[in-house]
């Protein structure tokens, strides 16, 4: 059965019509309890998706109170006096077809049809098992708030709602995806927010026809150029508070139900080297921890590639007490340099893919095995040579610090070494110029991807360059308007 | 129309010039630098038409087609000039070509070379300009090394060497030989945001800085050998080592890439934008085209002396005599 064959069929009027209309499209399904019982005379039923509700509030809320109605005429009598006289729950929508009806059912409501009614009224009683409010775990944090997002996505709107309680802060629920039916929330301020920007947003947003929304990879496409990006230009956050920043910067914020991260619009490249914890510390350190970062994002792409290169072309460029050693533990290594870097790295990949999908408890094992075992073993058996581990293993620990932007480095990485390996610096040289061209063309929604550093904004370089304190910044109302080409 | 702020146009055309800079051949002296520093004055001056065309609405859009097409003519020969220039100068590099035995070194480092300029050039004038000013930025860090790194060989002796250039006027000619960029100039002033005059100093002030600083450096440097230096620029890098131990000279390389491959495009993606006003219905692969034509282009100048007076005097012509007879045309449709 396709959804658009009942989704906006109406309701029918006849309770055992009705009743099978809804198992016809239901299939039978056994989560769906269906509790028969007459209120005020008339013959109605309770529709409920087991484990979706919590059965105290609704014997509490619900049934209690509507065992007591007295007797009623008629079905739009009963309809009107709970709509009128009884408050069962804060949310009482109202369904007109079997689209709006399952949804309902589905997300945790419970849904009282009756008999000779052509509508339904659902109860706001969810009450499903969820995870509680954690420490994101995918971004660190020393000395700012611990709380992450969590995969209910009224919970998260309500974790930013406590952060920013201004009337400006505006969440809009939708709905996407055929199948799954996944709640959506569209999150901005609308006193920062570029209009153009929320306008080409829900644009953008109107052309997913999905089946279902998973993860935000499932929405960042549509909100994504469709041309080839090496780096996104939609970013993720699981910390309400960093999402709190962005939307007072007038970023727009998507939330997802049942994924515990945010997407942000528009995202910046310079925004991938800010954490929370820079605006914790003293500027001068800040400032400081700031360009560690824009070093190990350098290092993290080019340090394998420049050593293959140096060391297999450009001998000339290191100083004679290096290129001895160098030379020295490169002749026991029974690969080429290219060669052996390219399998240190994969082998890299592998345990690391390894140690994410593994059960936690094998996961450590698999630490120890190739810690230990693997890259000891190597070395002493003479396979790898130190120098080149040592390369790799500063490279992949440059690149931890800058998490998000793990994809693209890594397969930078690769594509640096070979173009390193083939033709040295000449072959990296010409990579950095196309890699250059592809960032610096990575704009959506007019917003530079670059941006401040090309096109240039002096004010932007006080949180890019440097970290300047809160006395200078708290001027200025910086919007990302400012960075609109 | 795609807008660029006047540092991405100062930007876009000085790392062509940077690249001509380093491709110069013959002697290099103080001569050198004040025929160089005139001929850019002189080329301010010429800009004016210019200037006042687009600062009276004027756009090369809407020119009459001769024009367009002679600055597609121009912007093609100059590109094959570069492409010359690789070619000539690719002698002094040594780029790893043995994973690549079957391909002569010169055309590999070509090839490479515009097929770069290919995937650089197509995403259009604004990702270009952006990363032309981030590459400028890089360019004016690797001067500034060089620089650092030449102060200990500086000899005053070497700067008195005035007998390395063949005379101001011919040092003139050859400055404005090296100014073949500036019929892209004419293109991209109409895409600027700023003010055009405040665009065409700042960018003649930057070039003016940078000849003075290249130039000045070289001559301090390689004063001595010049006459034995087939590219004065290239043995001033070589001779220019700021560490005792190790060596230089590859970094040169990674400058002469990265300024290889903007110079080629700005003028790929100037080209390719003229083609696009001739041919509206041209809509796909005309940085693909363009390229190709500069290759052609490259192939009938390949023998040609590269710094002889045709090619200096069509400079003037595409900076100062075409602008001023667009301007009169305009000024005549107006009345």
């Amino acid at each position: 059965m396709k959804t658009e064959d009942y989704y906006y069929s109406p309701i029918i009027s006849d309770l055992q019509k009705n009743l099978s209309e809804i198992k016809r499209i239901s299939g039978g399904s056994t989560d769906l309890m269906v509790n028969e019982f007459y209120c005020g005379g008339i013959r109605c039923v309770l529709l409920c998706c087991e484990g979706m509700l919590s059965t105290q509030t609704i014997s509490e809320l619900i049934f209690e109170p509507l065992m007591h109605v007295e007797k009623k005429a008629s079905s739009h009598d009963l309809f009107k006096h709970i709509q009128d006289n009884m408050l069962l729950a804060v949310d009482s929508p109202v369904a007109e077809n079997y689209g709006q009806l399952f949804r309902l059912v589905n997300s945790g409501f419970a849904v009282l049809i009756a008999d000779g009614m052509n509508i339904a009224l659902a109860f706001g009683v969810q009450g499903f098992a969820m995870r509680g409010i954690t420490e994101p775990t995918g971004e660190g944090n020393i000395m700012g708030s611990h709380e992450g997002f969590v995969e209910v996505i009224r919970t998260n709107i309500s974790l930013i709602r406590r952060k920013l309680k201004s009337p400006f802060l505006v969440t809009k629920l939708f709905v996407k995806g055929d199948k799954s039916q996944t709640d959506l929330c569209i999150c901005y301020m609308q006193d920062r927010v570029p209009k153009k920007l929320l306008n080409k947003i829900h644009e953008s947003l109107d052309h997913i026809r999905l089946e279902s929304v998973f993860s935000t990879g499932y929405v960042r496409p549509f909100l994504e150029s469709g041309s080839f990006e090496l780096f996104s230009s939609t970013g993720t956050t699981e910390r309400p508070d960093v999402l709190c920043s962005k939307l007072i910067e007038g970023r727009v914020a998507i939330l997802i139900d049942g994924v515990p991260y945010a997407i942000i619009v528009p995202r910046l490249f310079c925004e991938s080297f800010q954490t929370l914890d820079d605006y914790a510390f003293k500027p001068y350190y800040s400032t400081f921890i700031r360009w560690v970062k824009y070093a190990a994002f350098i290092l993290a792409i080019f340090l394998p590639s420049v050593y293959v290169a140096i060391a297999m072309y450009h001998p000339e460029l290191l100083n004679s007490t290096l290129l001895m050693i160098l030379v020295q533990e490169e002749t026991k290594a029974p690969l080429s340099l290219v060669t052996e870097a390219l399998g240190v790295m994969i082998m890299y990949e592998i345990i690391r893919e390894a140690g994410i999908r593994l059960p936690k408890p094998v996961g450590g094992a698999v630490s120890i095995v190739a810690g230990l075992i693997i890259g000891d073993a190597a070395v002493k058996s003479g396979l790898i040579s130190t120098p080149m581990l040592t390369i790799i293993a500063l490279s992949i620990i440059s690149g931890f610090a800058v998490p998000e932007l793990n994809p693209p480095v890594t397969i930078l990485r690769f594509g640096f070494l070979l173009a390193g390996g083939m033709l040295g610096l000449f072959g990296i040289s010409l990579l950095a110029c196309a890699v250059l061209i592809n960032i610096c063309s990575t704009e959506d929604y007019g917003f530079p991807f670059t941006a401040p550093l090309s096109p240039f904004k002096a004010s932007g370089m006080r949180d890019t360059a440097i970290r300047t304190g809160f006395r200078k910044m708290q001027t200025g109302g910086f919007t990302v308007e400012d960075y609109h080409e | 129309m795609n807008r660029i702020s006047g540092g991405q146009f100062a930007a876009l055309l000085l790392v062509s010039d940077a690249f001509t800079l380093i491709c110069i051949s013959g002697g290099v002296s103080l001569i050198t630098t004040a025929a160089f520093l005139a001929g850019i004055f002189l080329q301010l001056a010429m800009a004016i038409p210019a200037v006042k065309y687009y600062n009276s609405g004027g756009s090369l859009k809407y020119a009459p087609k001769p024009f367009l097409w002679f600055y597609l003519g121009y912007i093609l020969l100059w590109g094959g000039l570069l492409f010359v220039m690789i070619w000539n100068t690719a002698d002094e590099l040594s780029i790893p070509s043995q994973n690549f035995p079957v391909i002569p070194e010169k055309l590999l480092l070509s090839g490479l070379i515009a097929l770069v300029c290919l995937y650089v050039s197509s995403p259009g004038v604004r990702p270009l300009s952006r990363a032309a000013v981030v590459s400028a930025a890089l360019g004016a860090v690797c001067i500034g090394i060089v620089i650092i790194g030449a102060i200990p060989r500086f000899s005053v002796d070497n700067l008195n060497n005035t007998y390395n250039s063949e005379g101001f006027f011919h040092e003139l000619a050859k400055g404005f030989v090296l100014s073949g960029g500036l019929g892209s100039f004419i293109v991209y002033l109409g895409y600027t945001k700023t003010s055009p005059m405040k665009c065409t100093i700042g960018y003649f002030i930057g070039k003016a800085v940078l000849y003075t600083a290249v130039t000045v450096t070289v001559s301090a440097v390689a004063g001595g050998i010049m006459k034995a230096a087939d590219f004065p620029v290239i043995t001033a890098a070589e001779i220019s080592q700021p560490f005792s131990t190790q060596r230089i000279d590859s970094l040169f390389l990674i400058v002469f890439a990265i300024l290889a491959v903007f110079a080629i495009s700005v003028q790929t993606e100037a080209a390719a934008w003229i083609i696009g006003v001739l041919f509206p219905d041209f809509t796909r692969f005309r940085s693909t085209f363009t390229l190709i034509l500069m290759i052609c282009a490259a192939f009938l100048l390949s023998g040609a002396e590269p710094y002889n007076l045709l090619y200096a005097a069509a400079v003037p012509t595409a900076l100062f005599i075409v602008p001023l007879i667009m301007s009169r045309i305009r000024r005549k449709g107006e009345g």
